[in-house]
């Protein structure tokens, strides 16, 4: 990862939207997950991981704690299906839409 | 807190890919902030303190969160202010 998480912009952090990432932040936090999104204000990441039983567990990590992120794979159709529905009110679409 | 803009210096369409980018993102992450609300929350805090509470709401800096029934080693909290600087990462299930 090339310089400071936080420092790395929209556009930096959109290549790593919808990958599946291992965060390390802090001293010994270690997360993995989806990446949802990045929020552009503290640079903290969403991650999801999407349960069996149909759960989503959320991840939020802090972008002033963050050490670290790798991309460990790409999403497969299905993943990214799910992410780009998560959060994502039935009757409403995206602003951005 | 972060720069305004990484492409401030470039060109104005390559200002406007950023800026559309930026929008993208935190739509989704004002979203996420949503689906958080009333939820149970664990949060990881530096020193390994670990402490959970129903979230509440974020400031626009994401500087802090509202918490209610924050449950801490000394006793639980009804209502608190946790700082997001003191803040590792947290955690809940939808």
């Amino acid at each position: 990862m090339p310089g400071d998480w936080h420092l790395l912009g929209p556009l930096e952090w959109t290549r790593y939207v919808n990958k599946e990432v291992k965060v390390t932040a802090g001293k010994d936090v270690e997360r993995c997950g989806w990446l949802l999104t990045v929020d552009p204000v503290s640079a903290s990441l969403v991650l999801l991981d999407f349960k069996a039983d149909g759960q989503t567990s959320v991840d939020l990590v802090m972008g002033h704690a963050v050490k670290e992120v790798q991309v460990l794979q790409e999403p497969d159709e299905k993943t990214l299906n799910r992410l780009q529905t998560s959060f994502v009110p039935v009757r409403s679409c995206s602003l951005d839409s | 807190s972060i720069s305004t803009s990484a492409a401030s210096e470039l060109d104005p369409e390559e200002l406007q890919k950023e800026q559309h980018a930026r929008s993208v993102l935190r739509e989704k992450f004002l979203r996420c902030l949503f689906a958080m609300t009333n939820k149970q929350v664990y949060f990881n805090l530096h020193e390994k303190v670990k402490v959970e509470a129903t979230f509440g709401a974020s400031d626009i800096d994401v500087l802090n969160f509202q918490v209610s029934d924050l449950h801490t080693p000394i006793g639980v909290q009804k209502e608190a202010l946790i700082r997001s600087r003191d803040v590792i990462s947290c955690h809940f299930d939808v």
